[in-house]
This record gives C-alpha cells, structure tokens and sequence, in this order.
C-alpha cells in the first residue's frame, strides 16, 4: 500500500532524481521532502513551486485550448536540472502537487515524467 | 499542567512536545475572535488537530463524496473505542495510505493554523488523551508551528484586515468591474455567502481547508467582490449605539479603507420605528429612492436598504427610538410616515 514516504522513495528512484517532495501549493509549503532541494533549502522550493503552480492555474491562459482541460505538469529547465512539477488530484479537497528535482546530465524528461505520472495516480487510487 | 491557564498556546506545545508528552492540547476559542481547536499529540509529535473553522478529515472525506456518510459513521463507530478508525478505513480498503495520509497531514495543518494562531488564549494540556483517528502521520511540532506562523504572514500580505476572516460574508450587489475571472473556490464562496454565514460555516459547508477559505477571502476582499468588516474602534464604540443601516449604493468605495463609520457620515436610510404587530412580517418598506446627488450615490441604482442587525437586548439611538408607538396605525398613516421618512432623507 503506497503511501506517501514510499511515493517519495520511488520518486527518488527516478534516474538522475535529486531531491522530490509533496507541496501544498495554496500556501507554498511542504508537506512531505525527501533528498536535496534548491539551495538545500525545501520550504523556500516549496514556496517558489507554489507562485510557479499559481501563476499557471489562476490565468486560465494554459488550459484553454480544449474544453475542460486541465493543467496536469509544469517542468522547468536550467543549465544544471530539470524541475518537475506534476499536480496530484485528490476527490477531497487538497492542492498537492509533486515536485522532482533532476540532474540534467543523469536524467531523462520523457521517463521522469511518465515515472510521476504513475507515482501522482498510484498516490491516490484505490 | 493540567488547569486552565491563559498562554501562547504556540508556547505552550513546544513544551510539551520537548518533553515527548502524549495527550491534547485543547485551546479555548472566544466568539468573533480566534476559533480556537486542539492539537493531539504522540509521544512529542503531532498526530492530529482540529478546529471549529477547519473541516476534519470525515468532512473533508464524505462532503466531497470520496466517502458515504454511511462507510465514515460506521469506521467511526467501530473504530474509536480503540483510537484506529484511519487504520480501519485502510484495512477495509476505502482509502489509500497516500490519501488518508494527505488528507491527515492537510488537516492537521490546518487545524493548527487556527487552534496555535492566538497569541494568547486559554489552554490546557489533558496528558494521555488521545484522538479516535489514531497514529496515521507523526509531524514536527516545530514544523507545526512555524507554518501557522508563516501563514498568518502570507494572508496579510493579500490583504491586511483579520475581521475578514471571522466576520459574516457578505458578496457586494454589483461587482466593481466589467468582467472578473474567479477560481473555483471563490465562486463557491460567493453562492453560498449569504450575509449569514461566517467563513468557518462556509469551510465547512463546503468542505473546504478553512485556511483556504480565508485565502480566497482575502483576495475577494482585495478585488473588492466582498464587504469589508470595518475596524471597531473600542473607544467611540458605543454598545448601546446602534449603526444605522446605510444604502447599499453609499456603502464605502472599494480600495478606500475607512475609519469608523459614525452616525452623522452618509447618507442614512431611514428607520421605520412603529410598526403594528402584523407589520412585523412585512417586508422592508419600500422607501422611494432618495436621489440627493451625492457622488457616491451617483449613477448607483437603488437597493432595497438592509436592515441594521442590532444584537438582542440593544436600544435604538435615543431620536429615533423616543417617539411614543401608534395606536392605530392606519393606512393613510404608513403611507405619510414614508412619505416623512423619505422627505428626511433628503434633507
């Protein structure tokens, strides 16, 4: 039975994974770390996850190409990472989003992303 | 330990959690003010909090329909008596350990926030209580802590005013702009405001995070979509003064905040003091609209006045209360009295 501390372990073992955890992105904190985060400091990436997620979903500019879409990941690139951001669906009301720190050099977008969109699910099916 | 005693409640669980206690702390609430709560602990770290402004986790469970009210009332039977109805619910297969740990760990934060976020209240610690919900996460009270901590910071940095956050809701009638976008949750909030409900009975109602619930209060407050509680200022605070009603097109101009509203600003609607028994049922009198040219009334439409919620027992002001009451009341003589009333007005 998944739950969260396990989540963040196979999170973890997503090649090239850093440091991941579960953030509350209405107040920008996080409710469950594991590994590194930006400069060692995971309430501040918690913070900065929360203003990336809001700025996505409070302007419906992201969503609108279909009817009833929603924003499923947000992923930002630098030089020396990647920054994965997967939103997690809860039927009560939560806003939870799962957060992976990559190496650029060690991991791959395409698998990281499917490996969190499986985690996000198993999370939260029954 | 065990008495009542008026502390930082925030303080005070530190204390007991360095001192690895297991037990409740229970946080008294006081009326308009803070709600209140208490935060259970195991052994030094938090298992569980609850609020009355904050859904518990078989509000937020059932009101968004992951569970039957039937499936949560029976766990919760079975389960009490032995503290280990999440562990029950997980055995049965209702929920998944990541959902019952999300929503535990959601819940306790936002419990705490409100139960830790008085400065000083009364609290006392029950050494050995536990909660029915039993062990499901263990959280830092430090962590506990520093988050309510944090996140009294971040609503007043959407909007600097706390009555907001315990005071009736109230949608102003016409929104100050052409056309707005709401979230999901604003738009909740403002169908179901009635005027009545606070945002703790909205939180609940809904079964929404009660800090989620001020958040977007604060910000519908900011756009000016809500009325905003003014400021009592206890020394001209009169409790045997009544505010008048004000017109619903002369209330204060969104972005413009306020001092105390007093008798003699604005226009006022009239009150109708003599009213026969059976009149009582009646509507509001129609009073006809008082255009005085006012800039604020300017260009608004005319809204039917709200009346003046006075707390019971309260007396009238003296001018408008003093006058004797009317024996008998006929037809011709409502209609005069409106008359007066709204040639008053005008004055």
């Amino acid at each position: 039975m998944p739950g969260v501390e396990h989540c963040l372990q196979e999170a973890m073992a997503i090649p090239g994974a850093v440091g991941a955890s579960i953030v509350d992105y209405t107040t920008g904190f996080p409710v469950a770390t594991t590994g590194a985060a930006p400069n060692s400091d995971h309430e501040a990436a918690a913070a900065g996850t929360a203003d990336v997620v809001q700025a996505a979903t409070s302007r419906s500019l992201f969503v609108s190409a279909v009817p009833h879409d929603l924003l499923e990941d947000l992923i930002i690139t630098t030089a020396g990472g990647y920054h994965l951001l997967r939103l997690v669906q809860t039927d009560f009301d939560s806003r939870l989003v799962l957060y992976v720190w990559l190496d650029r050099i060690h991991g791959n977008l395409a698998v990281a992303r499917r490996r969190m969109q499986t985690l996000a699910a198993e999370l939260v099916a029954t | 330990m065990s008495p009542t005693k008026t502390a930082a409640p925030g303080r005070l669980l530190t204390q007991v959690a360095g001192e690895r206690q297991t037990g409740a702390l229970v946080v008294g609430g006081h009326p308009g003010g803070s709600p209140g709560g208490a935060v259970y602990l195991h052994d030094g770290a938090v298992i569980y909090a609850e609020s009355p402004a904050s859904p518990g986790v078989g509000e937020l469970l059932t009101s968004s329909g992951r569970l039957a009210a039937r499936t949560w009332q029976a766990a919760l039977d079975a389960g009490s008596p032995q503290s280990r109805v999440g562990r029950l619910l997980l055995d049965q297969g209702h929920l998944t350990q990541g959902e019952l740990e999300l929503c535990v760990l959601g819940a306790i934060y936002d419990a705490a926030y409100f139960a830790l976020g008085s400065a000083s209240a009364p609290v006392e610690f029950r050494p050995g209580a536990g909660h029915w919900l039993g062990t499901v996460v263990r959280v830092d009270a430090a962590a506990v802590n520093r988050e309510s901590r944090r996140r009294s910071r971040l609503l007043d940095e959407i909007f600097p005013n706390a009555l907001i956050d315990s005071a009736p809701v109230t949608p102003v009638p016409r929104a100050p702009l052409e056309r707005i976008t709401l979230t999901a949750l604003q738009w909740e909030l403002l169908v179901h405001a009635d005027g009545q409900r606070t945002p703790a009975d909205l939180a609940q109602l809904l079964g929404r995070a009660g800090f989620a619930t001020i958040q977007e209060l604060r910000r519908l407050a900011a756009l000016g979509l809500i009325e905003r509680p003014a400021e009592r200022d206890p020394k001209t605070d009169d409790p045997d003064l009544v505010r008048l009603p004000r017109a619903r097109g002369t209330a204060p101009a969104a972005g413009v905040t306020r001092p105390v509203v007093t008798l003699d600003e604005g226009p006022m609607v009239p009150v109708v003091t003599h009213r026969t028994a059976t009149a009582v049922e009646d509507p509001p009198p129609a009073t006809p609209a008082p255009y005085t040219g006012d800039p604020v009334t300017n260009g608004t439409v005319y809204r039917p006045p709200r009346l003046a919620r006075r707390k019971p027992g309260a007396k009238l002001p003296k001018d408008l209360a003093g006058e004797p009451p009317m024996d008998v009341p006929g037809a011709d003589e409502v209609l005069l009295k409106r008359i007066r009333t709204a040639l008053r007005a005008l004055r």
